[in-house]
């Protein structure tokens, strides 16, 4: 955080896997952000998509990390920004492939007696 | 002005005169009504506020007087109302502080004082900012202020002014522990504040607050820095008293609404009002004014750390930057301004630091000083002035942190890092750290020279001392408070422990308590040989006359882990290797057996080899998803070492599990099948024997050759090994050369050699 704060933008990773880039405009002990002007931004291979999103208060426990943005290197990417649409439907795609794949193995540890327990049912304890 | 409607049983002796006059101003007052004066009702207040006050304002300078504290200067500023009401209370207050010799000198120093100081955190814009500060400070001058009501004493104006703004502050959004507050007054982040903070004045608490609580004023000035502050009190503490800076008006008085909600929200019960550290701090009577700025030094020099990716929270920011805050242009720019010099006159007690840090926080403070001096010299204050308007027209939400904030968030999570015992709280990165060091160091030995110094975060080193958490009381209240807190937790559940009756169990359960006493005793187990382990570290820190306690305790640990292990029967022989092989069935009962083996002593490590050469087809049965065996082969071999010939025929004979008198011939033996077939099974069978060999070799008339034991296991030995199918061998950690050496003297140079090509025991054969 500098005092030219203003124009500095930072990138936020959230528990989540969504990335946020906005200008940090406050932040607590907790890691508790306010974001303004946020973009979220979707990755998918070598496209990604920035969806506006505006103001976002995040709570601290869901941040993975925050880094401020070299603007300078910002625009010195291999990656292509592609437009809301293309990503969204990019990013179906993909889940999709991967939830088909994700069944198959479950299929193939079932054969064998196996199981692994899902992500999500571990979160409960 | 407002009057205490349903508070009616307050107790306070207070100037009833003035409450009185000012109670008729307002009667319709829904006191408890939060919309109206809680957390969403800011600016009403202070609409109203400054309505009401605006006509106080006529009042006569005899009221005024009330407000004097005796001192001169004061009297003939609080009489001019025409003056800017800000101004008149910043001169004030800095005359409160003429008795501490530091602020004198730094009065002097300081040609004006600016009007309008301001707390550098504004959240309204400027014009709610003048009307505020207006109204209020006129309201302070000619009442004594309605928040002594609830005090026993009447302290002096000035602070008395500033606390009541405070009071009327929303509450406090989150309270924060102070970084390296004193030990001596350090209290445990968590707890309670003590005190109660003030009924608000013309902002009613937002919950009805036993009047009866005496928030007694000397209680405040004394008050402990390690009770919560927010961010804004906190900066605004530092630099008050602590520079002795006429600045601290310019800070302290006049607060943004937000703050004295804040700070007024704080009135809750046992809760003091964080900004009145603020206000006592900087308009203390001089005894207090001495002993805070040494805390706050103290304090504030913590608060600075020398990494350099800290720069910028803390200490005065580089000069050039122009004081981060939302002003408008008149006043609070030169205050914030105003704000870095003060470094100039810091004289921190730092003698509580980690050396490097003092010195890179003296070398801060010349550079601050000599940087500052350069801009206060200029019009740098109009410039940055313009500079940061200019910022804000592009972007006017840039700065919503102030400076102060981002210190007092940084604040906060250095005094996480405090620590009086590092290895313990932090092991992993002192570990870390020191490895870097010996890594670094050894390449310095070898490199060219001095290597750039790795960037390293100072902490903070206080000593921490217990504090006797006292839990929240209220004087002439029946029962006490139901308080459950981090330093007072309280037993919600009065859960018994039953232990069943064997009969009721079935057969699954005992098996499953069984596993779990097993799990009980490993953690116990693994405790004791964490504390072992760093006993070394301790004697070397520790004194002369404690070591023998060490070693004594050190020992008693080494005896109990060896009891756990092998399953305590008081007054028996161990007959049963029962607890031990649970033990072993569990990977971390294995691993941490192999960590404790250097601990113990010749002949009880030998038993536990013993144990686990007689069980091992078991333990590798058991292993076999785990595979962590081999993890006791390193400290076996160092045992084996050590040990007597006529242990290690036995040991031989444990792992061959054969009779005592060689039968004829047996039929597979599946014990000894079983242990070639493993992998540390083979490893350590093979170290056994390297170490028979070893010994046979060194001394040829050892007990070896005279026990005839030895012979037949020898004889049995390679007898199986010739027999064992080659594919179901395992492939052993290491084999070791004497193996050769060994064979030959027990087989002729036929099955010699097979073995050789079986074990592959010569170096090339692969």
């Amino acid at each position: 955080m500098k005092d030219e704060r203003n124009r500095e933008k930072h990138l936020v990773l959230l528990r989540d896997g969504r990335t946020l880039i906005g200008y940090l405009r406050s932040i607590d002990q907790f890691a508790n952000l306010v974001l303004h002007q946020t973009v979220e931004r979707i990755h998918v291979g070598k496209k990604y998509g920035d969806i506006p999103r505006g103001i976002f208060v995040v709570r601290g426990e869901n941040v993975v990390l925050l880094g401020e943005i070299d603007l300078e290197k910002e625009s010195d990417t291999p990656l292509q920004q592609v437009s809301i649409e293309e990503i969204l439907e990019e990013q179906r795609v993909e889940q999709q492939t991967k939830q088909e794949a994700e069944k198959l193995k479950v299929q193939a540890l079932k054969e064998r007696g196996l199981s692994i327990p899902r992500a999500d049912t571990l979160d409960e304890y | 002005m407002f009057r205490y409607e349903s508070l009616e049983d307050c107790p306070l002796d207070e100037d009833d005169d003035a409450f009185q006059a000012l109670g008729e101003e307002d009667e319709d007052i829904d006191q408890f009504n939060d919309d109206t004066f809680g957390a969403g009702a800011v600016d009403d207040d202070w609409q109203e506020a400054h309505e009401r006050l605006a006509e106080l304002e006529e009042k006569p300078v005899v009221a005024v007087e009330q407000a004097g504290n005796g001192s001169t200067d004061e009297m003939d500023l609080l009489g001019d109302h025409e003056e800017n009401l800000a101004e008149r209370l910043s001169k004030m207050v800095i005359d409160n502080e003429l008795e501490d010799p530091a602020i004198m000198k730094a009065v002097q120093t300081r040609p004006v004082v600016q009007p309008g100081g301001l707390n550098s955190s504004i959240w309204d814009g400027p014009a709610v900012l003048r009307r505020i500060r207006g109204p209020l400070l006129a309201q302070e001058m000619p009442t004594v202020s309605v928040l002594e009501y609830a005090l026993p004493q009447r302290p002096p104006q000035g602070p008395e002014e500033e606390r009541d703004l405070s009071e009327r502050a929303l509450p406090r959004r989150s309270t924060s522990p102070v970084i390296g507050s004193p030990p001596v007054r350090a209290v445990p982040i968590g707890t309670p504040p003590k005190q109660m903070a003030v009924p608000s004045f013309n902002q009613q608490i937002l919950c009805p607050k036993p009047v009866h609580v005496r928030a007694p004023m000397q209680q405040r000035y004394p008050a402990p820095y390690g009770e919560r502050m927010s961010p804004n009190q906190l900066c605004g503490v530092a630099n008050s008293s602590l520079l002795g800076h006429p600045f601290p008006p310019s800070v302290t008085p006049v607060l943004s609404p937000i703050q004295r909600a804040q700070l007024l929200g704080g009135a809750q019960p046992g809760r003091m009002s964080p900004s009145q550290f603020a206000r006592l701090s900087g308009f203390v009577s001089s005894p207090l004014a001495s002993m805070n700025p040494k805390l706050l030094q103290g304090r504030v020099a913590q608060m600075i750390p020398q990494a350099p990716g800290f720069r910028a929270f803390f200490g005065a920011p580089p000069p050039a930057t122009p004081p981060p805050a939302q002003q408008h242009p008149s006043c609070p720019g030169p205050h914030l301004q105003n704000l870095r010099p003060p470094s100039q006159m810091f004289r921190p007690d730092t003698t509580h630091l980690h050396p490097q840090h003092r010195r890179l926080l003296h070398q801060r403070q010349q550079q601050n000083r000599n940087q500052h001096r350069g801009i206060n010299g200029a019009a740098g204050d109009r410039g940055h002035r313009s500079n940061n308007q200019e910022q804000l027209r592009k972007d006017p939400y840039a700065n919503l942190m102030l400076q102060r904030e981002k210190d007092w968030v940084s604040k906060i999570q250095m005094m996480q890092l405090q620590s009086t015992d590092p290895y313990l709280d932090d092991f992993y990165y002192q570990n870390y750290f020191e490895k870097l060091e010996k890594l670094s160091a050894a390449e310095e030995i070898h490199g060219d020279g001095p290597k750039k110094e790795r960037t390293k975060l100072i902490t903070p080193q206080v000593a921490k001392l217990e504090h006797a958490y006292k839990p929240v009381q209220f004087e002439g209240s029946l029962g006490k408070l139901t308080v459950s807190s981090v330093n007072n937790p309280r037993k919600m559940i009065d859960a018994v422990v039953t232990s069943r009756s064997e009969d009721d169990e079935t057969k699954e359960k005992q098996v499953r308590d069984k596993r779990r006493k097993t799990l009980v005793t490993i953690e116990k187990t693994y405790s004791l040989l964490l504390d072992v382990e760093d006993y070394e570290r301790r004697y070397l820190l520790s004194l002369e006359e404690e070591r023998q306690a060490l070693i004594e305790e050190r020992k008693q640990k080494i005896s109990d882990m060896y009891d756990n292990l092998r399953g305590k029967l008081p007054g028996q022989e161990r007959p049963s290797d029962d607890h031990f092989t649970q033990i072993m069935c569990i990977r971390k009962g294995k691993r941490m057996v192999a960590r404790i083996l250097p601990f113990l002593s010749k002949e009880q490590a030998a038993d536990i080899l013993m144990a686990t050469a007689r069980n091992l087809p078991f333990l590798i049965k058991k292993d076999a998803q785990d595979e962590v065996l081999p993890c006791l082969l390193n400290p076996f071999s160092l045992l084996l070492y050590h040990l007597p010939s006529m242990t290690v025929t036995s040991l031989l004979q444990q792992l061959m599990n054969l009779p005592q008198s060689a039968a004829a011939p047996a039929p597979a033996n599946p014990h000894l099948t079983a242990v070639l077939q493993n992998k540390f099974g083979l490893s350590l069978l093979y170290l056994v024997l390297s170490r028979g060999e070893e010994l046979q070799s060194s001394d040829s008339s050892t007990e070896l050759m005279q026990d005839n034991q030895w012979t037949e296991l020898m004889f049995m030995a390679t007898r199986e090994l010739l027999r064992i199918p080659q594919a179901t061998l395992a492939k052993p950690v290491s084999t070791p050369a004497n193996l050769t050496s060994l064979f030959s003297r027990y087989v002729d140079r036929q099955k010699l050699n097979l073995l050789e090509t079986k074990l592959q025991l010569v170096q090339g054969i692969r």
